[in-house]
């Protein structure tokens, strides 16, 4: 191989954007880490040990009494009910946002006037992030104050939120669906909306519901920690259970909860699968052209439903026979389940919706909007700016947390790696392997469904068995809880990764690390990245709820303000969170500009 | 025995090269014997026997579906037969694994249709990929940050052409360049047997000849052997001294370039039964 002649390429400088960022986010938690008094002052009470650990061990004596499994039961179905009605209003409420938050929208009223169409899109998309940005908890605190304790406290504490979000993820996926269909019926004199029923939203129907299914798992989620503040269902019971610390009750309840949440992430993992957009979070990645399509799905290839044991032979075949029939008819299904869910939980939570336009509901909305104007705030300005750069340096840690570990864990979740048949699995693994990478897979996956199930505000709880109060077991607490959510959304990037390059590397002999190294990782970790850094604004939401139950930052503040009718004081520190939160979101942004 | 002493060699010397009238008398780099295979119920090969010694250039032709892939896959041990052997530099492919198994698939290169590089890494860590086989992995992590062996990525793309795209993102490369940097990764690799699988079905044409002449001219240089799919006859017989052909799973042909008629090619795509 001749060399002459060529000239030296030179080398591209070490300090590329993407390792400045690196830096910038170590140093960010490093500081955040100060900021938890880690090295200055007790942080840990070993007097909780003996506590924590009876908690421990009342995982092994749940209470299976008769009448507490009736309770556990019925509280589980408030959750399932409060959630459905939460979901449906919410993707109604974002149906009707989304499409009016739409560039293309605007664009087919007004073809002609560019100025007027910025303004509108600016203007409505403005109004939805103040919903977007105040946590379901806060909205909880306040209906209740409203409503009193009514299942109505939880519906629309989901409903509000969640109605924004949507309606932000739907005019995305409409506005990145292809436009010539629609352009095509305008062009020829159909009304906008008509034009829109007959292309753009049939065109975007998958996306926009297999996104639909995944808000109903976050759903279920948020309908717990509703609970805590007193609307009922699990999060009420699990409440109830801890604060008179009854263990084995306890117990009941999470078993309940990992159940329903598991059920329902699997069957909305299912659903997102035969829909062919298994990753929602897709959507918000803008799709690379250059991405190789990704790899036919169907049952014998990719098993949806993971099977935990690798059983004998007649058993595979009846585990496989029930795949391939739920996959079959998995759509039937939920048809046939989402007629009977609906109606049942709204007539099982019983609703009163006549309060929402009462008179008093008028009257006392009114008396809100006179005490909180002008916004005016009750103790000096230095307790906000403190309490604000606690809930920062509580969100860093958090998603630090979440990510990292949610990185490490994804990886032996994914059913495409240790186990046989998957990346880093050889032809012939012996037995013991086998068994070790099946057991690693069900165990990492518990614990990931553990994480997310368990809402954050009872995990700051327990860790509050062993730290004393502060920012740091509010950290630990989101941290964990995220961690089950990042774990999960991970591993399903891994899980439909283009296998192809991964497979020429180990067709010229690479050890598996290394086929991890120079394949797996550059595959997933942009994305990784960016998932964290999108996760890092909702943990900065979040703060909030961990505050509640005294871990410090503005959320603890602000439920003082809200359950003295402070709404001066409330507005003030809403505004600051929203500040935060604005500046997370752009920071987020431009991260993940930077990684692409 | 004698059949083992090639494996596990890290570097070969080079072989004669034009040795297809003497390396008949060597030990075949490839034995099928008797090998089939199967996808759940569809029977891709049936019962393959098939020998490639050193030096060759074989091409591999047949209509789509006829088993050409999966003949590749099954040599670079990526995938075991359901029935047969697949003897690899005198190693029973069905027989190895883990690190053993690592070890044959080293002198073995293989080159995809669609590249299969990794898309978001830099040109110079998908050719030093070619390297994973020999380095610790120290120096696997350490190359990620600061790029090692510089000079060996920079004269392997130099010699396919693209000296300047050292440090550009492979993803930003044509489908061309980047068929020239996947084989950059396997000149780096260094392998006895270069395996190409329909290297050029998506290119056009002027570059289809260019990327051939250039994997013909390596293979002659170096010393090795090339085992190509492809499914243009124009291609195969002016590129390779000998010619397969698969129809349905069975060798339909198989022998020099020069002597395989126009009429058995025509056969080959001709209706299946």
């Amino acid at each position: 191989m001749a060399l002459d002649g060529r000239a030296e390429i030179p080398r591209p400088a070490f300090w590329t954007p993407q390792r400045r960022w690196l830096l910038a986010a170590s140093g960010a938690v490093l500081l955040s880490l100060l900021g938890t008094g880690l090295f200055r002052q007790a942080l840990f009470n070993p007097g909780g040990i003996p506590q924590l650990w009876s908690f421990l061990q009342a995982s092994l004596q749940p209470d299976l009494s008769p009448e507490f499994l009736q309770l556990t039961g019925r509280a589980t179905l408030t959750t399932l009910a409060y959630a459905c009605c939460g979901t449906l209003l919410s993707v109604l409420a974002g149906l009707v946002g989304g499409v009016l938050t739409a560039e293309v929208w605007w664009q087919s009223v007004w073809p002609r006037q560019q100025t007027k169409v910025h303004v509108l899109i600016n203007g409505t998309r403005a109004l939805l992030v103040i919903p977007r940005a105040i946590h379901e908890l806060i909205w909880g605190l306040f209906f209740v104050n409203i409503f009193g304790l009514d299942p109505l406290v939880a519906i629309l504490g989901i409903a509000i939120p969640y109605g924004a979000i949507v309606a932000k993820v739907f005019a995305e996926i409409i506005d990145e669906t292809p436009r010539q269909p629609l352009q095509a019926l305008l062009n020829s004199g159909v009304l906008p909306l008509a034009a829109f029923c007959y292309t753009l939203l049939p065109q975007a129907f998958l996306d926009l519901l297999s996104y639909t299914f995944y808000r109903f798992e976050c759903s279920i989620r948020s309908a717990t920690v509703l609970g805590i503040i007193g609307a009922g269902g699990l999060g009420y019971e699990i409440l109830l259970s801890l604060q008179s610390l009854r263990y084995s009750q306890l117990w009941t309840l999470f078993y309940a909860l990992f159940l329903l949440n598991g059920l329902v992430d699997a069957m909305s993992a299912l659903l997102r699968h035969r829909l062919g957009s298994p990753t929602r979070l897709d959507l918000n990645l803008k799709r690379r052209s250059t991405q190789a399509p990704i790899s036919s799905i169907s049952p014998t290839s990719t098993s949806v439903v993971p099977s935990i044991v690798p059983a004998t032979r007649e058993s595979v075949s009846l585990w496989s026979w029930l795949q391939r029939w739920l996959w079959r008819h998995s759509l039937r299904l939920a048809q046939l389940g989402l007629l009977v869910l609906i109606p049942f939980s709204f007539w099982y939570v019983q609703a009163d919706f006549s309060k929402l336009v009462a008179p008093r509901t008028v009257r006392l909305l009114g008396e809100v909007a006179r005490a909180a104007l002008p916004p005016r705030l009750n103790g000096s300005p230095d307790q906000l700016v403190t309490l604000s750069l606690q809930t920062l340096a509580m969100s860093i840690l958090a998603i630090a947390i979440a990510g990292l570990g949610g990185m490490l864990l994804s990886f032996p979740a994914a059913h495409n790696f240790f186990l046989p048949g998957g990346i880093l699995s050889g032809p012939r693994e012996p037995q013991m392997r086998r068994v070790a990478a099946w057991l690693g897979f069900g165990l990492t996956r518990n614990v990931l469904l553990i994480c997310r199930a368990i809402p954050a505000p009872i995990w700051a709880l327990v860790a509050l068995f062993v730290l004393f109060p502060g920012i740091l077991p509010g950290a630990i607490a989101l941290g964990i809880h995220n961690l089950g959510i990042l774990g999960r959304l991970m591993a399903e990037v891994t899980e439909n990764l283009d296998r192809r390059p991964l497979l020429a590397l180990k067709a010229q002999g690479s050890p598996g690390v290394l086929i991890w190294l120079y394949g797996v990782l550059p595959l997933t970790l942009t994305r990784f990245l960016a998932y964290s850094l999108y996760r890092w604004e909702v943990c900065m939401r979040e703060t909030v709820i961990v505050g509640l139950v005294g871990a410090g930052g503005l959320g603890r503040l602000l439920t003082e303000q809200l359950s003295s009718f402070d709404y001066a004081g409330v507005l003030v520190t809403l505004g600051c969170l929203m500040l935060l939160t604005l500046g997370v979101d752009g920071i987020s942004r431009r991260a993940r500009q930077a990684l692409r | 025995m004698t059949r083992r002493h090639r494996a596990g060699r890290s570097h070969p010397e080079p072989a004669t090269t034009n040795a297809t009238a003497d390396s008949k008398s060597a030990l075949p780099l490839f034995e099928l014997r008797q090998v089939s295979h199967r996808f759940g119920h569809h029977l891709v090969l049936d019962r393959l026997n098939l020998q490639i010694y050193p030096g060759e250039r074989v091409a591999i032709v047949g209509a789509s579906g006829a088993g050409k892939s999966t003949l590749l896959r099954l040599l670079n041990g990526t995938l075991t037969p359901s029935e047969g052997d697949v003897w690899a530099l005198g190693q029973n492919l069905g027989r190895l694994s883990g690190a053993r198994l690592r070890r044959v698939q080293r002198q073995i290169g293989t080159i995809y249709q669609q590249f299969h590089l990794v898309d978001s890494l830099a040109v110079i860590h998908n050719v030093n990929a070619g390297q994973l086989g020999r380095w610790p992995i120290w120096r696997a992590v350490l190359s990620l940050l600061v790029p090692q062996q510089v000079e060996t990525a920079a004269q392997a793309l130099q010699r396919v052409g693209i000296p300047e795209k050292l440090y550009a993102r492979t993803d930003q490369l044509s489908g061309g360049q980047q068929q020239r940097v996947a084989i950059a990764r396997v000149l780096v690799q260094d392998p006895l047997v270069i395996l190409a699988d329909e290297p050029v079905a998506s290119l056009d044409p002027e570059r289809s000849h260019e990327v051939m002449a250039l994997l013909c001219e390596l293979v002659q240089e170096g010393g090795k052997t090339l085992v190509v799919t492809l499914h243009l006859e124009e291609l195969a017989r002016r590129y390779c001294d000998r010619i397969v052909g698969l129809k349905a799973g069975r060798i339909h042909f198989d022998g020099p370039a020069d002597t395989i008629t126009p009429e058995q090619m025509a056969n080959l795509y001709r209706g299946q039964e």
